[in-house]
């Protein structure tokens, strides 16, 4: 029985001590991605006023601009008379009206500049999946696309507003991209390697057959449309953020988005157009996850492209039952033909619907945020890498120490300076959080 | 004998696995691409509420700061509906969760609205503009929503006097469903 037990002993220490050296071996391949080292947390925008969602996005002079969304700071307390229904409000009910908030880092975030209003009218900006974006020209000049809730306060028929940087340190006045008014909504902006801004939206001008269309306009430089809207796809899911990627100096453009079929089944696809965003193919399933839901997920996907011309998303989906549920992602090695099985990043920790963002560095690694749960049951933000040979990833790393929750995460990457920004939220109150890491490739 | 021998004989083999069995637990929370299927669920019921199983008590308050928990409506059927301003279902069916709290004091069952991932004054303003008629509850930190394990509003539950769920409806409901859902609550639309 002695010589049993020691048998054991040294086959298990044999074990050990393998799984130990593979570890090392691995630590010393160069394609082994490592964590991250993050600088400190640092605070966007005004905390009295509740700074939540942010978005980020380096522009070409290597400023890094971080755009959000805070309390309307002239706008009290509404006082409005009782109304004429028998569920009472209080004398002075909080102001749903939000205003969307610029500023600039030259440091890799460490300080920033005096905040800058974007919306000169009062509106309701809509955050959360919805909240604010700002792309960049060549000469730097920002624009800016938000979303404010339809005439009657309508949140899901609402309007996409855009504005841009005025050239004089301000915005120009707001205008409504939509053509059908109280129909747009989670809109997304980029600036194509042409100088033309495209805008994308989810519509509900037509309910029928298909509900929810995806569409678009293109602006030119100088902020005037360029086209009509017009529609590229349809069936989209009601309430996800859309993705966006560009390649062959704009003339290929993908978007991502949650689709909805006649099931209610929501899986993710790509779009491609090759006409710089004239028309789209048909979509492409990034993967048959056979998510069957009725109700609203609220989270979309996330997209980006590499120097070989590989595409990488990311994305939530609780898949054919909860035990599948959590952050998935998959890349297509023929320009979206097809898309590699999906690979597990992180499963769901409690049944919670979580955000992912991804982003591709210049040696193609791949950087995926996202929102979990921890082991107090708040929601946290986490990341991993995953190294340019697509197969070693890095371990999970907590970025986030929320006192209440931590969600949507957004990233931004130039060169060497990863930055990862979020919205703590703990009852009434919210804050933008900023955390910055320099990566080692 | 023979068979306490023969297990002493495998105790070697067995442990070594077991080691193994240690290691890629651990190397699969590393690397997904190993091994997808890792799951935990540290937080939250381990099992959905479900039909026949007492409701999850809570804590809430409501638009108006008075608190709202399960004990409050004990008693009497309460119909528990979760949504947010933002979504377009719990919009599209807000109407009928509207009219049907219209006859609840009559009929003698109570409703509830848990906004969920949503702010005060949002909330306040959808129930504005909808002209709700039944409290709404903010569940702020979403501990109420992960309790009841809703991936996405809305979500209606049906529970008796005594606390026991009798329906669940995930997703937006229809007029025959919501009578079909209040007679196993003891009580007709």
């Amino acid at each position: 029985m002695k010589t049993s037990l020691t048998k054991s002993l040294w086959t298990a220490a044999c074990f050990l001590i393998a799984g130990c050296s593979s570890d090392l071996v691995a630590e010393r391949d160069d394609n082994r991605a490592t964590p991250l080292s993050f600088g400190p947390e640092i605070h966007i925008g005004d905390a009295e006023l509740n700074p939540s969602t942010p978005f980020l996005r380096y522009a070409p002079d290597a400023r890094l601009f971080a755009i959000w969304t805070e309390d309307e700071p002239s706008q009290p307390p509404q006082t409005r008379p009782a109304p004429s229904h028998n569920h009472k409000m209080s004398d002075r009910d909080p102001s749903p009206m939000r205003t969307a908030m610029l500023a600039s880092s030259a440091d890799g975030g460490k300080t920033w500049s005096k905040r800058k209003r974007v919306n000169r009218d009062i509106e309701a900006v809509q955050g959360e999946e919805n909240g604010p974006k700002v792309a960049f020209a060549a000469n730097n000049r920002a624009y800016v696309v938000w979303s404010i809730p339809g005439e009657k306060g309508d949140k899901t028929r609402a309007n996409v507003r855009f504005a841009m940087d005025d050239g004089n340190g301000g915005f120009s006045p707001a205008r409504t991209l939509n053509e059908v008014k109280d129909a747009a909504r989670f809109p997304i902006i980029e600036v194509a390697p042409d100088g033309n801004p495209l805008i994308a939206w989810i519509d509900r001008r037509i309910d029928n057959p298909k509900p929810r269309q995806l569409y678009l306009v293109r602006l030119d430089p100088s902020g005037e449309t360029r086209t009509k809207n017009y529609q590229t796809g349809e069936g989209l899911c009601e309430c996800c953020k859309l993705g966006i990627a560009f390649a062959d100096g704009g003339k290929t453009v993908y978007m991502v988005d949650r689709e909805v079929d006649g099931n209610k089944i929501r899986n993710h696809v790509l779009r491609k157009s090759t006409d710089g965003a004239t028309s789209f193919g048909p979509p492409v399933e990034i993967s048959n996850d056979g998510w069957q839901v009725p109700s609203c997920p609220h989270s979309g996907p996330s997209i980006g492209r590499d120097s070989n011309g590989r595409l990488h998303v990311s994305w939530f989906t609780l898949g054919r039952s909860e035990p599948e549920a959590g952050i998935y992602y998959s890349v297509s090695h023929d320009d979206g033909k097809s898309f590699a099985a999906r690979q597990l990043v992180h499963a769901n920790t409690a049944p919670e619907t979580l955000y992912t963002n991804l982003i591709v560095g210049e040696d193609d690694t791949i950087y995926v945020a996202w929102s979990n749960l921890d082991g107090n049951g708040k929601a946290q933000i986490f990341m991993r890498t995953l190294a340019p040979d697509g197969k070693s990833w890095s371990p999970i790393q907590q970025i986030s120490r929320a006192k209440g929750n931590a969600s949507r995460p957004v990233l931004a990457l130039l060169k060497k300076q990863l930055h990862v920004a979020w919205t703590e939220t703990d009852g009434e109150a919210s804050r933008a959080v900023l955390r910055s890491a320099t990566v080692n490739r | 004998m023979k068979t306490v021998s023969s297990r002493m004989d495998r105790l070697p083999l067995f442990l070594s696995f077991s080691w193994l069995a240690l290691f890629c637990i651990v190397d699969i929370d590393l690397n997904p691409s190993v091994c997808q299927a890792q799951h935990v669920h540290p937080a939250g019921p381990s099992v959905a509420p479900s039909v026949g199983a007492p409701a999850v008590p809570f804590e809430l308050k409501t638009l108006e700061g008075k608190p709202a928990n399960l004990e409050t409506f004990r008693g009497k059927p309460l119909v528990l509906n979760f949504f947010a301003s933002w979504c377009d279902p719990c919009r599209d069916e807000m109407p009928l969760i509207n009219e049907l709290a219209s006859k609840a004091a009559i009929q003698g069952f109570s409703v509830l609205g848990v906004a969920v991932e949503d702010g005060r004054a949002a909330v306040t303003e959808f129930a504005r503009e909808i002209k709700l008629v039944f409290p709404i509850a903010l569940d702020l930190n979403s501990t109420v929503k992960r309790a009841y394990r809703i991936f996405g509003p809305p979500a209606t539950f049906f529970i008796d006097g005594q606390g026991i769920i009798r329906d669940v409806a995930l997703g937006p409901i229809t007029a025959e469903r919501l009578r079909e859902a209040m007679k196993k609550v003891g009580t007709t639309k």
